[in-house]
């Protein structure tokens, strides 16, 4: 590893922090696309401010920039006000538009400038290392890395300054107001936040993979905990995994590291969809079919509580009865001969005395709802674990 | 060139005549479509899609290794129609929300997507130039072909619009009803959600990915703002959607510089400020002309009310009264006043005012529709 390559994936890992601490606030508040029409619009920030200083790394830029992605959200919120159209649609209005007058700004005046719209939506992480910082005469390391650790360290101030009003008024809005945080502030607070880091990181990274780094990761760990200090630092580390493992996948193939990135973020996201232990896909479809059977089960059980004449508990007589396929009536049948409720005796089916204890519960459970009573079982079946 | 002459040159001129036809039918189509995504809460769709499209062209390529818009757009709308089924996925399988999941398909989609293309710009004597077109969009690259090929789709899309179309609209409004009364609500559905999808793909190679979602939501949220019907709201955009395309198409060409695909969707946007404004019973202007009509209304009423009540201690209603007797009440200007006497509920005599006849009654009126009212 030389130190330019050393240099990028420090910047990635900054770059992915930095966007995963205001990106898990936007999936909880429900506000995740807004990241996706702030890094279009700040477009004609950028351009207005290009044509002011004629300099692509004036502050000024980074300023101009982040100012559109507030107004971005004004203007927004101004429009779903008004109740013309709902929320999403608004969104989807004001971004293109503004993004539209920026393409437009480019191409009308500065089509011979370093300036295009290819490299500020897709950005080049490659190139970061070789735009240095360099102080009366001293090399002090790319200038990125400087732009998004000042961002990073802003932003992880301020998180834990406001951890607490940002954190009630995130769950409970109304809650908020009446303890005394206004939520406007934080709102804005927030969004300012996440315009700034958006303009920070995208001169290095360009804007789709800002997006993705704000959204993915804070999805991926929402999957996994529920805690948002946990969700926090999930998000952080998912970040800082994709953001490394996808610049040596990008080495391998030789192919864009912003590419590359996303495409680590969307793999983790993926297995994590799949395979989380309680909200992964596998798992709710597992619990749904156990949860399923159970049913099945209770029901059987009732029928032969209800019937105490032989021929109604036959074995063959049952599959008639409560219409089930074959398959379904034996695994029923297995799953009660293996809990001890059931004994058959000549192919007719009885209860055993723990049989009838449990039925006689669940009744009470279903007819009463009442928890206590059935603590015990929801160790053994789903259905009772809600 | 300048507007005139593009306007004499598009049905003589080969190029612009293709070009003017294809973002006019593209924009009558997304408008069409556009209207149920709008209806349906799916306005953010579009965009998810359109980005999620860019890895379908670039396997697409990849595969085929030919450049044919045909193959690329299949692709485009194979891997549009995985987005949007795992989105659809997340959001029913996971507590995450819907915005979360549409941002999570089109940013990992997208990263994916341009993976494979510097992926593929890197391979050895492939002729990928023209590939990023679909980033940004080139409606110059539009030909005969594309323009038959759009024609066709809107064509069909016509034609399951027209023949599901109570359907669709039941579906739109009440999803639980239609589901009782018997229709297979899922078919309906994805059916709609395809042609979506369909129009989506078919616009990026003339707007581009990022502007595609604009082009579907710009005329239908405009053609919201007329009408509470749905079959009126889906012409309108349709007609806006067209009139976009062609505006647009002839305010790029006759600049140098400009692209087609922004200008499209900035032409759209005008026809979205401009019904938010002017729009008879929504618009902005006149809803605030009916508050600011109601506030008078009720100030007349109110110094009517009070003059009214001051009447009532005379026998004679008529009798005159100073203007200074209204002082200690805030509602009167001498405009109101000017208006009662327009109305003929006041004739005014100096500084003295007095209810005529007519103005008693009204008053008098006023105050018992109200305590009824308050009963």
């Amino acid at each position: 590893m030389n130190s330019a390559q050393i240099e990028i994936q420090l910047i990635a890992s900054l770059v992915a922090i930095a966007c995963a601490i205001p990106g898990t606030f936007l999936v909880l508040r429900k506000m995740a696309m807004i990241s996706d029409a702030i890094s279009h619009s700040i477009l004609p920030g950028i351009v207005v401010g290009f044509f002011i200083t004629q300099d692509l790394n004036s502050p000024l830029l980074i300023i101009l920039a982040a100012f559109t992605g507030v107004v971005t959200v004004v203007l927004v919120e101004y429009i779903q006000k008004t109740d013309l159209v709902k929320e999403d649609t608004a969104i989807g209005l004001v971004f293109p538009a503004l993004f539209s007058i920026g393409v437009i700004l480019i191409a009308k005046n500065a089509n011979d400038v370093h300036l295009d719209v290819d490299a500020v939506l897709v950005g080049e992480l490659a190139l970061a290392p070789f735009d240095r910082l360099v102080i009366s005469g001293v090399d002090i390391g790319p200038k990125s890395l400087w732009i998004i650790g000042t961002i990073l360290l802003i932003t992880i101030t301020l998180l834990i300054a406001f951890f607490k009003e940002l954190k009630v008024s995130t769950f409970d809005k109304g809650l908020a107001a009446s303890l005394g945080f206004s939520p406007a502030i934080i709102h804005y607070g927030l969004m300012t936040v996440s315009s700034i880091t958006t303009v920070g990181a995208f001169d290095a990274v360009g804007a789709i993979l800002v997006v993705a780094l704000m959204i993915a990761p804070a999805a991926t760990a929402y999957l996994l905990t529920t805690n948002l200090k946990k969700m926090l630092a999930l998000a952080a580390f998912f970040g800082v995994f994709s953001a490394i493992s996808g610049y040596w996948l990008a080495h391998l193939l030789d192919a864009s590291i912003a590419g590359s990135i996303t495409t680590m973020l969307g793999l983790l996201f993926l297995a994590v969809y799949l395979f989380a232990p309680n909200k992964g896909v596998i798992a709710v479809m597992y619990r749904e079919k156990q949860q399923r059977i159970e049913v099945s089960l209770l029901t059987f059980l009732l029928h032969l509580k209800n019937h105490s004449e032989a021929e109604e508990r036959h074995v063959n007589h049952l599959r008639e009865h409560i219409n089930w396929q074959k398959i379904r009536a034996k695994t029923v049948l297995e799953l009660a001969l293996k809990n001890n409720m059931i004994a058959v005796n000549n192919n007719v089916v009885s209860l055993t005395d723990k049989g009838d204890t449990f039925t006689s519960k669940a009744i009470d459970y279903i007819i009463t709802n009442e928890d206590a009573q059935i603590e015990d079982m929801k160790d053994d079946f789903f259905l009772f674990r809600g | 060139m300048n507007l005139t002459e593009y306007f004499e040159l598009v049905f003589t001129d080969y190029t612009l005549r293709t070009i003017t036809l294809g973002t006019a039918i593209l924009g009558a189509v997304t408008g069409m479509l556009g209207s149920f995504a709008v209806l349906r809460k799916q306005s953010l769709l579009g965009d998810a899609i359109s980005h999620a499209a860019l890895p379908g062209i670039a396997i697409a390529y990849l595969i085929t290794g030919a450049k044919d818009s045909n193959t690329l757009l299949l692709g485009a709308l194979v891997s549009g129609l995985i987005g949007t089924f795992w989105i659809r996925g997340i959001v029913k399988k996971t507590h995450l929300k819907s915005d979360t999941a549409l941002g999570l398909i089109l940013s990992i989609f997208f990263g994916f997507g341009m993976l494979l293309l510097t992926f593929i710009q890197k391979q050895p004597n492939a002729n990928q130039a023209g590939l990023d077109k679909y980033l940004f969009g080139q409606a110059a690259t539009l030909v005969e072909s594309d323009v038959w090929l759009m024609a066709t789709v809107t064509g069909v899309c016509l034609f399951v619009l027209l023949l599901f179309w109570k359907e669709f609209k039941i579906l739109l409004f009440d999803a639980d009803y239609t589901k009782t009364l018997g229709f297979n609500t899922k078919f309906i559905d994805i059916l709609i959600t395809t042609f979506i999808v369909l129009a989506i793909v078919l616009g990026l190679q003339t707007v581009g990915v990022v502007l595609m979602s604009a082009m579907l939501l710009a005329p239908a949220a405009a053609a919201r703002q007329w009408t509470n019907s749905l079959s009126k709201m889906v012409l309108l955009a349709a007609i806006f959607g067209a009139f976009s395309g062609v505006f647009g198409t002839a305010i790029s060409a006759s600049q140098t510089n400009l692209s087609t695909g922004p200008v499209i969707v900035l032409v759209a946007a005008v026809f979205v400020v401009f019904s938010f404004i002017f729009s008879p019973s929504r618009g902005l202007l006149f809803r605030q002309i009916r508050f600011i009509k109601n506030r008078r209304d009720l100030e007349l009423h109110k110094t009517l009310a009070l003059m009214h009540h001051i009447a009532e201690t005379h026998d004679d209603i008529t009798h005159p009264h100073a203007i200074k007797l209204l002082n200690n009440f805030q509602g009167f200007t001498r405009k109101t006043l000017q208006k009662l006497v327009e109305k003929n509920y006041v004739t005014l005599d100096g500084n003295m005012w007095s209810l005529t006849k007519t103005g008693f009654e009204t008053a008098a009126n006023l105050y018992t529709k109200q305590t009824t009212e308050d009963e």
